[in-house]
């Protein structure tokens, strides 16, 4: 039995999966981070540094870490790359403006070594709003369908009416749970 | 190991506030029958002018079961749950509660003539925290709007106040992150805390704008810098969760006890006391990097919170520098 193999079986006794929220500034991290830990979301205020979460799920002891999106913060990401199972990038699907900036910043994150095992998980967030791309729409843009490196999905959810959140983050679970921990 | 004895001390503290609830009654009528004073007017009169007296009246009237009096205090939560106009103050809640309170316990102002005014007061500053409370809610859930053209003054008089030498060149222009603001467009900035945190913001940088500007140049700094208008934001939510649980309720009673009616420009000020202590605060740790401000910010709020509790709280705007 190699190292990895005992690594692997402590995991699979603990099963805890590790989930980095990430995003560009107003994407919706720490209201979705909230509104998945039953929080009221209704008094955010940008989130500087980042927040983290530890939450039982399905079985399974999430850490979420929510770190802050805006530029200058960006360069910090990467502190936060060690050992994620699970990426989350939370897209403000309503924000035309700024899909190229989103999107510049998603490429650079799956050419991150240390984010090469996670599963990734896109949010096309805001679905209240008018005017909110769908899912298929955000796909496109982000040119999602190239990405060969990592598992994917991609999910039109609105963390204010908590729509879809969950059926997403199942999907999550499900994807890292097949991967790590291996069926006994 | 200190929350372990907060929740070991918790129970304890419950039983005996059981007890003395239960035994209440009994106590009060012994006071009443001996001092001829009713627990109101020992309040009044025995209790520190302040936050202590505010403190102990407020509960009094809270935990009284006179039906009169449950009555009154339902009223009084009820109209400071609006905002009204501050002329309608005195009719609509100081006088009122005077005068049930002097109907009900059957005070005769004429051989209590200091009893009236003195109770006066702590009703004053009580309900006008109440009001206050509401108000800054009220501007809390107004979101900032780009179409609504006075939250666009606002936020260009925030520039102007802040950067008076430089023109904003574009309304979206990459200069607001200048002044600390995450992006190209403040707008998105607000959230949670709407056109409150603007409000703050803008009241900073007017009433004190050297200061605001010395600050400023403390926030640009390129190693112990931190986003401005951004780390205002949070402590505007800092402000409003001090001010929503209560344990901000020192400070401003012992500001009523000399300011009279509390008002919004109370709370800006008590703002601009925190965010000019947050960036000495800031300045001393000097932390590594803005990642660390959640961490700064908590202990920072601890050691507010901690000067809360004593009774004779009352922040000031301690200035050594305006305009330097």
């Amino acid at each position: 039995m190699g190292f990895l193999t005992v690594l692997k079986k402590m995991r699979q006794k603990e099963k805890e999966m590790r989930i980095l929220l990430l995003g560009l500034d107003n994407a919706g991290k720490t209201t979705i981070l909230k509104r998945f830990n039953g929080e009221p979301i209704d008094t955010i205020s940008p989130t500087l540094g980042f927040n983290i979460k530890t939450l039982e799920h399905r079985g399974y002891t999430l850490n979420l870490w929510d770190v802050g999106g805006q530029k200058s913060l960006r360069s910090y990401w990467r502190n936060y790359f060690e050992s994620t199972d699970g990426l989350v990038w939370v897209v403000d699907a309503a924000d035309r403006m700024r899909l190229d900036a989103c999107k510049e910043e998603l490429n650079i994150l799956l050419q991150e070594e240390r984010l090469a095992g996670a599963t990734l998980l896109v949010l096309a967030n805001k679905q209240d709003l008018p005017g909110a791309l769908s899912a298929q729409e955000i796909k496109d843009v982000l040119e999602l369908d190239k990405i060969t490196t990592h598992h994917w999905s991609v999910v039109g959810v609105s963390a204010v009416t908590g729509d879809k959140l969950l059926n997403a983050i199942d999907w999550l679970i499900g994807d890292i749970a097949k991967r790590i921990f291996t069926l006994d | 190991m200190k929350n372990q004895y907060h929740q070991d001390m918790l129970p304890l503290s419950n039983y005996l506030n059981t007890i003395y609830l239960f035994f209440r009654p009994l106590i009060k009528w012994f006071l009443h029958r001996f001092t001829n004073l009713c627990e109101l007017q020992r309040l009044v009169y025995g209790a520190p002018d302040g936050y202590r007296r505010y403190k102990l009246v407020e509960r009094s009237l809270y935990l009284s079961k006179r039906p009169q009096i449950k009555n009154l205090v339902y009223c009084l939560n009820e109209i400071t749950s609006h905002c009204i106009p501050e002329s309608l103050i005195d009719a609509e809640i100081t006088t009122r509660a005077i005068d049930t309170i002097l109907n009900v316990k059957k005070i005769k102002p004429k051989y209590h003539p200091g009893f009236s005014d003195a109770f006066g007061r702590c009703i004053d500053g009580i309900y006008t925290y109440k009001m206050l409370e509401s108000y800054v809610e009220k501007l809390r859930l107004q979101q900032y709007s780009s179409e609504n053209f006075e939250h666009e003054q606002k936020l260009l008089l925030l520039w102007n106040n802040l950067m008076p030498n430089i023109p904003l060149e574009n309304r979206i222009t990459k200069q607001w992150q200048q002044i600390g603001f995450q992006g190209d467009d403040p707008s998105t900035d607000f959230r949670g805390m709407g056109i409150l945190a603007l409000d703050n913001l803008l009241f900073f940088s007017s009433e004190y704008s050297g200061t605001a500007r010395h600050i400023l140049s403390h926030s640009q700094h390129p190693k112990y810098g931190y986003t401005l208008a951004v780390v205002g934001i949070n402590i505007t939510h800092m402000a409003w969760r001090l001010l929503k649980s209560g344990q901000a309720k020192s400070h401003f009673y012992n500001l009523s006890r000399t300011h009279g009616y509390l008002n919004i420009e109370h709370f800006h000020q008590f703002y601009c006391y925190l965010l000019y202590e947050f960036d000495s605060f800031w300045i001393k740790l000097k932390p590594n990097n803005l990642m660390e401000f959640n961490n700064v910010q908590e202990r920072f709020e601890k050691s507010i919170v901690k000067s809360t509790e004593k009774e004779n709280c009352l922040f000031k705007m301690n200035l050594s520098v305006e305009n330097v």
